[in-house]
């Protein structure tokens, strides 16, 4: 089980003479992906999500919260105490091109972290070949033609597998997939998303899916939950069906209203919301986060920030004065 | 289409293009004998993974494939103009800008990072011998507006302090501002979020309108061709194998590659367990058959005839498909 209460991140930009910026990445973040479950942070660029998803795998620090890794907080730790905690966590980053080093071929890229493990458990080298054929399998790569290849000989969609086969050289717990496949061939997306979903269910790993992509989330099982992230706040938070299908946040309507619609496949939803854009950058941050761009604000979003909480009808969590249910995504027509 | 301004945007033939690349292993074709008419007035999207051609052909509408690459066969006749494929020097460079428009891919990161916008649209203007900079200007500043923007603001602006979205209008506003009437976008939305990307496609369908356009998107995403194309083109491995209405295509794919194209993309509603990803994975230019069917490696209705001949592109009604397994439904 990994947890997160609380979890705060500021980011100062030191600036020129006027001093500088603050971007509050993260306010007050709480999570928990139970073992073998699953999770997906979804939002725009910017909301906090990859932020999130970095603190998650102790490649960042938060500022105020705590974070918990099997029932073990990792804030009263030194760094060096936390690295085996966090080991249970790996990253599997958006672009394959530039995540595999590119004189190694892919025996060398499993070998090095098979071999600080081989060490620490006073395994062969034999145990170590195996483990790397063991891993590219599991990842639907035959080690044969693979181990000898480097990275430049591989397409995108295998070297994101053998990102993934590293991952799991080291037994981890949680897989974190960052727009894990947005820079792969649309033919190909599935297969990775499928694969993700397949270790989920062969080997126990849960999963945590960061994406702009809603409905790629869907596919990594439908026990999955949803965070919909907006400026660093949790807007709305539930199964991933029920948000996809019923969401109650303006935002994550907004969000489900830019989807595209395959027309002639696929009918829009009859109530789609628009945001308001806002050309100004430096929003204030009392009242709602959303509320500038909300066309459904009142006089109370203005002035008093909603929590994430659940109210009585909705079955899930959202952070909104004004929830209500509205058709915005596109659905099959009938009779296709 | 009833916009007045209509009457100026121009049609085009392509016809037969065959683009090829010069490699160790010989010229290897990166467009193969492709035909696609782009109607005045209309929105064309075509869409292909890597490696299927779609950026060198749209590259082929301006002449501006580089080398090693070039076009070895065809033509691409653009209506008040001619055919472009036989352009060179002084006379390609005033066509391009002047009457073609085109909108780079990642367009975020094709401007320059050491100059404002405004000293750039002036560096096109004087390239492009306009005595009017400051109608230039007036024109850019109201094409900003349009588009939501703060013209004045943005003309300022470093790259560096715009958005990927806002960059993407400086863009469209570059291609536009010259009066040009056809107007190629490279993959328009592509690092953009969501919001963003509606945001645009919105903006290009209604540019589009009120300015009188023919319009050609080059996607790698079928659902932003589902949202602005009138016309749908599909290429696989240097070929156009389906191209038809968009809404035809979507509803009723027939090229097996156009089918599972759709069949693979997440969808937000129904049983996930239906969308399945192809196998196998598209060709570079090194691995796609010399001859034969290019997608026949990964085709469910591969013949043995598909080895041997490469399907023409065949008239169904208004559809074009290239495809052996179609042609024998089609007379069964």
């Amino acid at each position: 089980m990994i947890t997160g209460n609380g979890i705060t991140k500021t980011f100062r930009q030191r600036g020129d003479v006027l001093g500088g910026r603050e971007v509050r990445a993260l306010r007050g973040v709480d999570f928990a992906i139970p073992r073998g479950g699953a999770a997906s942070f979804i939002g725009e660029s910017g909301c906090g999500k990859t932020t999130l998803g970095r603190i998650i795998a102790g490649l960042e620090t938060y500022d105020e919260g705590e974070i918990g890794i099997d029932g073990t907080s990792m804030s009263p730790l030194t760094p060096k105490q936390r690295q085996p905690h966090f080991r249970k966590i790996q990253m599997i980053h958006q672009d394959p091109y530039s995540a595999l080093n590119p004189t190694r071929t892919v025996h060398q890229t499993l070998g090095a972290p098979l071999a600080l493990r081989a060490r620490q458990t006073g395994r062969s080298r034999q145990w170590m070949d195996e483990r790397a054929a063991e891993v590219l399998s599991l990842v639907g790569l035959d080690p044969g033609t693979v181990l000898s290849r480097y990275p430049h000989q591989l397409s995108g969609g295998m070297r994101q597998r053998v990102v993934i086969a590293r991952a799991l050289t080291v037994d981890p717990e949680m897989l974190v997939a960052d727009e894990a496949v947005s820079m792969i061939d649309v033919s190909l997306r599935l297969g990775i998303l499928a694969l993700l979903k397949d270790l989920r269910e062969r080997l126990g790993v849960s999963v945590l899916f960061i994406t702009h992509d809603v409905a790629t989330a869907r596919y990594i099982g439908d026990d999955g939950e949803l965070y919909v992230i907006y400026r660093g706040q949790v807007v709305e938070r539930g199964p991933v069906d029920t948000v996809i299908a019923d969401p109650v946040h303006p935002y994550t309507q907004s969000l489900l209203s830019a989807i595209p619609v395959l027309h002639g496949l696929e009918r829009p939803g009859e109530q789609p919301v628009v945001p308001l854009e806002s050309l100004d950058e430096s929003q204030p941050d009392t009242g709602c986060l959303f509320a500038r761009r909300c066309p459904f604000r009142s006089g109370r979003c203005e002035s008093e920030r909603p929590a994430l909480g659940a109210t009585r009808g909705v079955p899930q969590e959202h952070a909104c004065f004004h929830p209500e249910r509205r058709s915005v995504i596109a659905r099959p027509m009938s009779g296709v | 289409m009833a916009h007045p301004a209509t009457a100026q945007a121009p049609g085009v033939r392509i016809d037969g293009l065959t683009v090829v690349y010069r490699t160790p292993a010989g010229e290897l074709p990166a467009v193969r004998d492709v035909s696609l008419t782009l109607e005045p007035g209309s929105i064309t999207g075509i869409v292909g993974e890597s490696g299927s051609g779609k950026s060198t052909l749209a590259l082929s509408l301006l002449n501006a494939v580089q080398p090693p690459g070039r076009i070895a066969a065809g033509s691409v006749e653009i209506d008040g103009l001619g055919d472009v494929a036989r352009f060179e020097g002084e006379r390609l460079r005033k066509a391009r800008g002047a009457h073609i428009g085109y909108v780079f891919q990642a367009a975020q990161n094709s401007l320059n990072p050491l100059k404002t916008v405004g000293k750039q649209l002036l560096d096109l203007g004087r390239s492009h011998g306009v005595d009017d900079l400051r109608g230039l200007v007036r024109e850019a500043r109201e094409l900003l507006g349009r588009m939501g923007l703060d013209g004045a603001r943005v003309l300022d602006s470093h790259q560096h302090e715009l958005s990927g979205g806002m960059r993407q209008r400086v863009g469209i506003m570059l291609a536009l501002v010259l009066n040009a009437h056809l107007v190629v976008l490279d993959e328009p939305t592509t690092a953009l979020d969501m919001i963003t990307q509606a945001n645009i496609l919105r903006i290009v369908r209604e540019v589009h309108a009120e300015r009188g356009l023919t319009t050609l998107v080059i996607t790698h995403d079928i659902g932003v061709v589902a949202e602005v194309a009138d016309r749908l083109a599909v290429m696989y491995g240097g070929r156009l194998v389906e191209q038809g209405p968009t809404r035809e295509v979507l509803g009723a794919p027939s090229h097996p590659y156009t089918r599972g194209l759709i069949t693979a993309i997440p969808r937000l509603t129904g049983d996930i367990d239906e969308a399945r990803a192809l196998p196998g994975r598209p060709p570079t230019l090194v691995t796609v058959p010399k001859e034969g069917c290019v997608f026949r490696e990964r085709c469910a209705l591969r013949m043995d005839v598909c080895d041997t001949d490469d399907p023409a592109a065949a008239e169904h009604g208004a559809r074009v498909v290239a495809c052996h397994a179609v042609k024998v439904r089609e007379h069964a």
